[in-house]
């Protein structure tokens, strides 16, 4: 399986991710981290304990790393996460709306988990 | 020349970020263009930080990081002096972020993700040449030695504080070290230094209570802009305490030029006047202070339009040269041997200035050439026109100035007025004075040398006003010894004087040379000068200097005599 074939996979944007990190290595690297340094899966457990300041964190690290790679709609989907804790800012959904965002995140990211391990069992 | 740009310079980047990703990602696109560094976190970037500090050009830091966040960095970062140098550009995609950021001291921001490469290189290319223009600006602002502010910088505020002034303005002061190339060649550049960090040191103290700025202008002079002292005798003594405090071994003395505030002139004037009066008090250790007054300002006026009216006053003939007689005093009856050529200035305005107004003046400014040439050509001419009207050799003695030694054609220009005049060489003699030969004193021993084998007599003119040596006498190529007049003033009434003198002609006679006293004014004079054996005397006892007409009776005069003589 080649990286645009995960990218197809997973539904990511191939394109985005290497504007960002212009070479394919850069990606294939921090696409077969993601399942280890655990930076979506942290975002999942603060889920589970609702605590602002960590959603808020682990939201805002979350974004940042699947933005860079490309995995757009999870980058999105923690975005409003972390706007939504940002302290100082004023809460806009409910928890329960919270929550539906954390499952829609942690469906998209084990959608990519499969995929990457399918990548790297290529 | 090498443009400054194209010097290749080795720039190094820090990037502070907690996520691997985003460190990877800007190293990516810094990388061919920089040396890149990597913190994980705020705590090493501080490591980092404070252990590259000479060689980081910029940081690129994350705000929200764990451990120590961006605006943590950014506020320990600003309270230190060193650190603060450092641009930071934070990394965000929080607009609220990007403003408390600027304001905490951020030079810039970069949003994520980092997809926008061009405009990242282009916004820390720009933020690199920023910064190092600002450090550029501030190591030429202020002069490394005495932390005072560089001469440039210092006048830039001056004019600032003269144009926007609200008060009555400030005085300019020059400070001056007295023979400070003497205290380096003595005691050693490093104890020189540390004079001018001192005296650095003491003029800010003295600034911290008064309104005024300060520079070190070049080597030892310093200027200052300061209100108005009541007493600047008090505060030069007060200046040289401390430097003697400073320094109770080694003798440095200051001396203090001051042009007053008053009358309404640009800061440069006023710098330029203090320095005048700074300068005219060189070697004074007695007095080491000059206010500048009237008095000098009508005298630079003076020099100044000397200086102007120099070319006008050879075109138009303005000058004139006078001839003093020399004679022959073991001759009975003495006889005109010789004369000396003389300078003499009729200003069509001013009238008759004095050679002493005018031949420092040029010889100070290097113009002084001009005038010994026009004199040499009319003393060459005027040999040849008594030698044609009353075939009569009288020899002339032309003055040599230190500058005329740095004509590379001296040697065939008094060639060639011999030639073109049709002289004899020994007819045109040459003089110079001690001074001419202490500077550059081997190339003008080899163009006396030179002048000498053609045929010219040389004549040290003053002997013993300056720094004679007898050194100088054994390597000199001389013929003749002209005494200052000062050992002939007092020859009557003083037996030191006398002595001196007597051994100044022992010397010469020793050295087969012959002497030429200068200044004798009396009989008195002529009598112990002829007892003693001086051969030749110049001076008012016998003609003060004349025109050519009236040397021409002194020639018809001793013509005269000779045909008395043949007769008899």
């Amino acid at each position: 399986m080649t990286l645009q074939e995960l990218y197809q996979l997973i539904d990511g944007d191939y394109e985005r991710a290497i504007h960002v990190l212009m070479v394919e290595k850069l990606i294939d690297k921090h696409i077969r981290k993601l399942v280890k340094n655990g930076v979506v899966a942290s975002l999942l457990e603060a889920g589970k304990t609702m605590d602002p300041t960590q959603l808020f964190e682990t939201a805002h690290a979350a974004k940042g790393v699947c933005a860079n790679l490309g995995l757009v709609k999870i980058a999105d989907a923690a975005s409003e996460i972390a706007e939504e804790y940002r302290p100082g800012n004023a809460r806009s959904m409910s928890d329960e709306m919270v929550r539906e965002k954390l499952a829609e995140i942690e469906k998209l990211y084990q959608k990519a988990v499969d995929g990457i391990r399918q990548y790297e069992g290529a | 020349m090498i443009d400054s740009k194209f010097i290749p310079r080795h720039r190094t980047v820090l990037v502070v970020d907690d996520q691997e990703i985003n460190r990877d990602a800007l190293g990516i696109i810094l990388e061919d263009d920089y040396d890149v560094l990597y913190a994980c976190d705020g705590e090493e970037a501080m490591q980092v930080i404070e252990a590259r500090l000479n060689d980081l050009s910029i940081v690129l830091l994350d705000l929200i990081m764990p451990k120590l966040n961006g605006f943590e960095v950014l506020e320990r970062a600003k309270k230190d002096e060193q650190m603060r140098q450092i641009p930071f550009i934070v990394l965000t995609a929080e607009k609220n972020a990007e403003l408390k950021a600027l304001q905490m001291g951020a030079a810039d921001f970069i949003t994520k993700p980092f997809d926008m490469h061009e405009v990242i290189l282009a916004r820390v290319a720009r933020i690199i040449e920023l910064s190092e223009g600002r450090q550029l600006i501030n190591a030429a602002e202020h002069d490394r030695l005495t932390g005072l502010l560089t001469r440039s910088f210092f006048f830039e505020y001056v004019e600032q504080l003269y144009r926007y002034r609200s008060d009555k303005g400030m005085d300019a002061l020059v400070l001056n070290v007295e023979q400070f190339h003497s205290v380096n060649a003595l005691h050693g550049r490093e104890f020189g230094d540390r004079v001018l960090r001192m005296l650095g040191s003491i003029i800010q103290d003295f600034l911290k209570s008064q309104k005024g700025i300060a520079c070190r202008a070049e080597a030892d002079r310093f200027e200052i802009y300061c209100q108005p002292q009541e007493d600047y005798q008090a505060l030069l003594h007060q200046f040289q305490e401390e430097i003697n405090a400073f320094s109770p071994d080694v003798s440095v003395h200051l001396r203090m030029g001051v042009n007053p505030a008053g009358e309404d002139v640009e800061p440069v004037v006023m710098f330029d006047r203090a320095k005048a009066a700074c300068n005219l008090v060189r070697g004074n250790f007695q007095n080491p202070l000059m206010i500048y007054d009237e008095e000098l300002r009508r005298r630079e006026l003076l020099n100044q339009r000397l200086l102007n009216d120099l070319r006008a006053a050879v075109d138009e003939k303005q000058f004139t040269v006078y001839y003093q007689p020399k004679y022959d005093i073991q001759c009975d009856p003495p006889r005109l041997s010789s004369a000396e050529a003389l300078i003499r200035w009729k200003h069509p305005e001013l009238g008759m200035i004095s050679p002493g107004q005018f031949i420092p003046l040029f010889e100070g400014n290097g113009l002084i050439s001009v005038v010994d040439h026009y004199v040499w050509e009319c003393a060459s001419r005027q040999i040849a026109a008594w030698k044609k009207k009353f075939q009569f050799s009288l020899p002339v003695s032309i003055n040599l100035s230190r500058a005329d030694f740095y004509d590379k054609n001296l040697v065939e220009r008094l060639d060639l007025l011999i030639k073109e005049n049709q002289l004899e060489y020994r007819e045109l003699k040459l003089e110079l004075t001690e001074s001419a030969y202490t500077e550059n004193a081997k190339h003008v021993m080899e163009v006396l040398g030179k002048l000498r084998d053609l045929g010219f007599d040389i004549e040290m003119d003053d002997f013993g006003s300056g720094y004679s040596s007898l050194n100088m006498l054994s390597e000199m190529p001389l013929d003749v010894l002209k005494m200052d007049m000062k050992f002939v003033r007092h020859i009557e009434s003083s037996q030191t004087s006398f002595r001196l003198v007597k051994l100044i002609l022992d010397i010469a006679s020793n050295l087969s040379l012959k002497v030429v006293a200068e200044g004798v004014e009396t009989k008195g004079q002529l009598t112990l000068l002829k007892d003693s054996g001086c051969d030749i005397v110049q001076g008012f006892y016998f003609s003060k200097p004349v025109p050519p007409e009236q040397m021409e009776e002194l020639i018809e005069k001793e013509i005269g005599i000779a045909r008395k003589e043949r007769t008899i």
